[in-house]
Parts: C-alpha cells; structure tokens; sequence
C-alpha cells in the first residue's frame, strides 16, 4: 500500500469519527489505533498503554483538576453578586458606562478560573439583568460579554494553556505567566470598543448614573478585595518562584475553600457539589490527552509531522505567512471543534513545523490561545454561543452576531502579538528562579 | 492475532466485542419482555459508576493534601521523598475512576453538528457512535488490564523514590488470589517498606478504563431500548 493511500484513510477516519459524534477522547484512541496498524508493526495496544500510562500519571498534569476544583468553588459562591456591587462604582465614571462591568468581571473571574464558559455564566448571572435594567442595547450586552467571556482561556490559570504546556513539555508556570500581558491588552481591546460606541452612538447611551461619594465607592468595592488579594497570590507565587504551577493551585484551591466560608456560602452542598463539578471535568480533559497522547505517538509513525515541517522549510516560508495560514486554519477547526480538542489534535503536527520555522514555543501557546478564544464565539460550534442562548433565550444567530467585533478585536490582538512578540515572552522570561516545574 | 488468545473455547474478541453487540442487539428486539429485568441492573451500574465518581473525586482530595504536605515539608526542610510520585498516582486514579462517572452525566464532550441534524440522527447516529466508542473503550480496557497484569508477572518497580508499606502490596494482591493462598502471602510479608510496584497505582486504569466500556455498552443498551439517551447532560459545568 502506497504511503500515500494509506494518509488518506488515517485522515479519513479522523474525519468520520469525529464528524460521527464519538466522543473526542475516544475517537483520538481510534484514529491513532488505525494509524498504528497502517504505519507500523509494533503491537499497538500495549505501546496504547505504555504511552497513556506514563502521560496520565504525570506529576505536571495535577495542576489540571485542582484549577478546575478552585474555579468551580468560586462558580459555586457569591462571587458574582459582589463582583458587580465592588466593580460598578469604579465603572460608572468612564465612556460607556456600567458595560465595563463585564469586561473588568470577566477578567477578574478569569484570573481564578480557567475557563470561558464558568467566566461567562458566572458574570453574565449578575450583570445581564442589571445593565438590562439600566437600559443598555442588548447586542452590546451580549456582544461585549460573549467576547470578554472567552479571557478565561488566556489569563491564568487558564486550562487551554495547561492542556498545551502537556502536550509540547513545556513548563506551565512559564506559559501562565505569558498570558498575563496579552490577556490584559486583550480586555484593554475590548474595553476600547465600548468606550468607542460610547461617542459614536450617543443615541443609545442610557442615562447617566446618580452621582456617588468617595466614602461609598471605597465600602462597596471591599467585596472585592478578597478576590483581587486571591488572584495576587496565585500569579504571584508563580512570578516570583516560590511555588510551582501545582502549587500554586493547591493554594488556590484552599484560598477559594477559605473565601467561601468567610462568605457564608460554603455549605456541605456547594463543597461536594464543587468536588464532583471539577472531577468531572478533569475527567473530560484527562480522556482527551489519554487519546491525544496515543495518537501524537501514531503521528510519529506517520512520517505526517515530519514531512509537513520538511514543506513547510521547503518553501521557505516566513514565519509571519506561517503564522496567517495557521492562524486560518485555527478558526475554521474552531468552527466544529473547542479549543482543547484543537490544540490536542494538532500539536503533534503543528509543534515540529513551529519549531522549524524558529518560532518561540510559548509565544505559540499564547497565539494558539487567541485564536482558539475566537473558536468560542463563532458558529456554527461555538461554545459560548450555546451558554449565552441558555441565558438569554436568544437565537444562537443573533448571538454570533453582536459577537462579530470582538472576533475582529481577537484578529487585531493576533495582529499585536506578531508585532510585539515581547507582551508574551518577557514576563515569563523574566521570572525569578524557584522550585521545578 | 495472537493477543486474542482463546477463552473458555471461543476467541477473547468474540467475548468483548461480538458478544456485547449482540446482546445489544437482542436486547433492542425483545426490548418489551427485558425492560423491567434491565431497570433494576441499570439502578445498581449507576450506583456503581456514582460509586467511582466519589472514590475519584477522594483522590482528587488527596493530590490537594500530598501537595500541601509537600509544601509544608520543602519550608519545614525535610525531604519528602516521592511527593510528585504519589500525586501523579493520585492524579491517574482520579482520571480513571471518574471516566464512567462523567460519561454518565454527559460531561465528556464530542463534536455534535451532524447529531442534532433531525430526530433520525439523533437516535441512530448516537447508537452507531455508542457502539464505535463502546468498540473502542472496550479495546482500550482489555490492553490497560493486561498491561496490569504484565506489571504484576514482571515485578515492575518505580523508577522514582517513592516507597509504600508492604502490608498494602499484600492486602491488594489478596484480590487477586484464591482464599486458599492468603496464608502465603501474609507469612512472606514483613513490616518493610518497599519501592511502589508499578502494578497498584495502575489498578485504578484497569478499573476505569473497564468502568468505561461497561458504561458505553450500557448506554447503548439504554438508547436501543428506551429510544431516548440517558445521559442526563448539564449545559455549564
């Protein structure tokens, strides 16, 4: 059977197992299976085992569940009220009003949890109603918080980067740290939109908000500062290497457990809801890298990784046409597919052209973040599409659409990282040496 | 295909994947007569697959604990040996034992664009993909099992520092033997500590990943049956 043939039916297969509705994890086990007896004579169940084996029990991959685990206590809590009573009085004053609350809220939440939909159910909860009620235009509601939503991927702890970081070998508190800077001009992006329909459509701007005394400004926002003093000390830890990426986690992870019971809403519900919350979704992610971890290993045998670099240097490329055809290519898997599943499909083929091509491995993880964010808001598989239909019960169309410019904020911000690839690489390259990891 | 060796006289193929297809598929025609004999067992495997969740979500507890405790050792100046060890076995066996669980309550994903096309895809489509991944979980069970059992023969040790008392090496092995030899293991085992055979912490895979197939048989099952999935998904985890 000609090399070539047999590509065709491994692609094939991937496409219709993954089109066919199997699960993610277990189609990657499948695809990689075929690609072991097509590619290779070595047994392919037990080099399966071996390889998930070793992957599975990983001491780096235990940041994974106790992130999920400290981002789903503080789902689980009153965050989201205080959040919106300690974020409006700062708020009120710039152009474009209280519809800062979800871009600043987004990204506090972010910065516990590392994923887009919790971010956006927990934010969207409290300032829907309110900015409805202060009658802001609905498509700048939905649109500024589908997008501001998706900064749950990018700044840390963020589970698309850990899920990443596994995959190539490379140190998550390194990528954390990347996505600090990026993340933050991200939100700075966002919030320039408002402010920019702020003075372009003063038609629609609500009336203005009763004025407030400093005194009140400085008592309302203390419902925030337990949360802020929680975020410092989990990036914190990290920047200045007292504690690994795990580490750093487990104190979150008791932070958000102490947080909680200070607010009273820590009760024997919300605890072992939170538990069996965050194991199941540590599962979920776990399958995928077992199946994604398999499969890099039958791409290996494919000679697909290899010959891909091999073109990609024969035509010399240069990076930045790289990184446009990559970047295209991202959004239109993101049409079908979430970001993990993206990233962990890809990364066996798309790490040895990357390193090829001399383009910094973590700069890549934060290009790759930003572009999987897009995946989130754009149809027709868009996660965050289907929560915020779930929350407000409008068509998943409409939705996609008030969307439309922050997909065009997250082009330009791709745009920016090219440009100045030091918002990613210096934080992490300056941080202080502590313990492994 | 020498890695299916007969058992009990037929192929171990026929047993894990013809033998289950069919029972789905006689289950589907009789699916009137077996409906009340198949609603007890599926209260008993969601209890088990509830059951796994929990003991999962224990160990989630405890990669917490081994990680503060590790912490606390490194400022205190002590070494604790075989730390990262212990948390990546507690790491695998969260994983593992919570595959069922989560499949149970709709939280592993898949691409669904082709299945909410009409209510025909909805039901057979699902089905075709439940006995794919019922195929493919079930492949993935009997090689972690064998794996198992291969650490087990070979005496497979860690390759870290990481050491766990003899007395749990024998307790768990007494699993695996008839009652008739327990006396034997119990006369061989000392109060020592030994470097962790490989064998325990992959116990958890072999329970899991078993777990799993069962689940995804089960649920086609339940599909064929029923007409309706009965994987109660929740929207936002």
């Amino acid at each position: 059977m000609s090399e070539l043939y047999a590509t065709a039916i491994f692609l094939f297969a991937m496409f219709a197992l993954l089109g066919g509705s199997v699960w993610v994890g277990l189609a990657l086990v499948g695809v990689a299976y075929i690609g072991m007896e097509l590619f290779t004579s070595r047994p392919a169940g037990d080099a399966m085992i071996t390889t998930i084996w070793t992957g599975a029990s990983s001491w780096t991959l235990t940041a994974l569940p106790l992130f999920i685990w400290m981002g789903e206590i503080l789902y689980r809590t009153r965050l989201s009220e205080d959040m919106f009573r300690g974020l409006a009085p700062w708020m009120r004053w710039l152009p474009g009003g209280l519809l800062h609350t979800n871009i600043a809220g987004c990204t506090i939440f972010a910065a516990v949890s590392g994923s887009s939909a919790a971010t956006l159910t927990t934010v969207g909860k409290m300032s829907i109603p309110e900015l409805r009620q202060r009658g802001y235009p609905e498509y700048m509601i939905i649109g500024t918080l589908a997008g501001a939503a998706t900064l749950g991927l990018m700044i840390p702890p963020s589970l698309t980067l850990i899920v990443y970081g596994v995959s190539i070998n490379e140190s998550i508190t390194k990528l954390f740290l990347a996505g600090v800077i990026p993340g933050l001009v991200l939100a700075g992006l966002f919030m320039t939109y408002i402010i920019g329909w702020h003075y372009l459509r003063p038609g629609e701007r609500p009336k203005p908000e009763p004025s407030m005394s400093f005194a009140r400004m400085i008592k309302d926002s203390r419902f925030l500062a337990p949360v802020m003093a929680l975020v410092f000390i989990v990036i914190g830890s990290m920047y200045f290497g007292w504690a690994t990426a795990t580490e750093a986690a487990a104190v979150g992870v008791i932070g958000a457990l102490a947080l909680a019971l200070v607010q009273r809403s820590l009760t024997r519900e919300t605890f072992f809801a939170s538990l069996m919350g965050a194991t199941r979704t540590s599962a979920m992610i776990a399958l995928i890298l077992m199946g994604a971890s398999f499969l890099s290993l039958s791409m290996g045998f494919t000679g697909l990784p290899r010959a891909l670099a091999g073109w990609i240097d024969s035509m010399d490329l240069s990076p930045i046409v790289l990184i446009a055809a990559l970047t295209v290519f991202y959004i239109i898997l993101g049409m079908f597919l979430d970001g993990i599943s993206s990233v962990v499909l890809t990364m066996a083929i798309v790490e040895p052209m990357i390193r090829q091509a001399g383009i910094d491995v973590i700069w890549f993880g934060v290009f790759v973040v930003v572009v999987v964010e897009m995946a989130q808001v754009t149809p027709p598989i868009g996660f965050n599409l289907f929560v915020l239909q779930g929350m407000t019960k409008h068509e998943i169309s409409y939705i996609a659409r008030t969307a439309i410019p922050m997909v065009g904020l997250m082009v330009l911000m791709v745009v920016i990282l090219v440009i100045w690839p030091e918002l990613a690489t210096w934080l992490p390259d300056n941080v202080r040496q502590g313990p492994r990891g | 295909m020498s890695d299916w060796s007969p058992f009990l006289g037929l192929p171990l193929w026929v047993w894990l994947f013809v033998i289950p297809t069919a029972l789905a598929a006689i289950a589907r025609l009789q699916r009137a007569r077996l409906m009340p004999l198949l609603r007890r067992i599926w209260r008993v495997l969601d209890a088990v697959y509830l059951a796994s969740g929990v003991l999962a979500a224990v160990f989630m507890v405890m990669i917490l604990l081994l990680i503060v405790a590790q912490m606390g050792a490194r400022w205190a100046g002590i070494t604790f040996e075989g730390s990262t060890e212990f948390a990546g076995y507690a790491m695998a066996a969260t994983s593992f034992f919570a595959l069922a669980h989560a499949f149970s309550r709709g939280a592993h994903i898949r691409v669904s664009i082709l299945l909410n096309l009409n209510s025909f895809t909805r039901m057979w489509l699902d089905a075709g993909a439940m006995l794919v991944a019922a195929i493919i979980a079930t492949y993935f069970a009997r090689y972690a099992v064998k794996t198992n059992f291969l650490s087990e023969m070979l005496n497979d040790r860690t390759q870290g520092q990481d050491q766990i008392p003899e007395w749990v090496v024998s307790f768990l092995s007494m699993f695996g033997t008839a009652p008739g030899n327990w006396g034997a293991i119990w006369e061989k085992t000392g109060d020592a500590w030994i470097y962790t055979p490989v064998w325990v912490p992959q116990l958890p895979m072999s329970v899991g990943t078993v777990l799993l197939a069962i689940a995804l048989w089960d649920h086609l099952i339940r599909l064929l049956v029923t007409d309706e999935t009965a994987i109660k998904g929740e929207t936002v985890e």
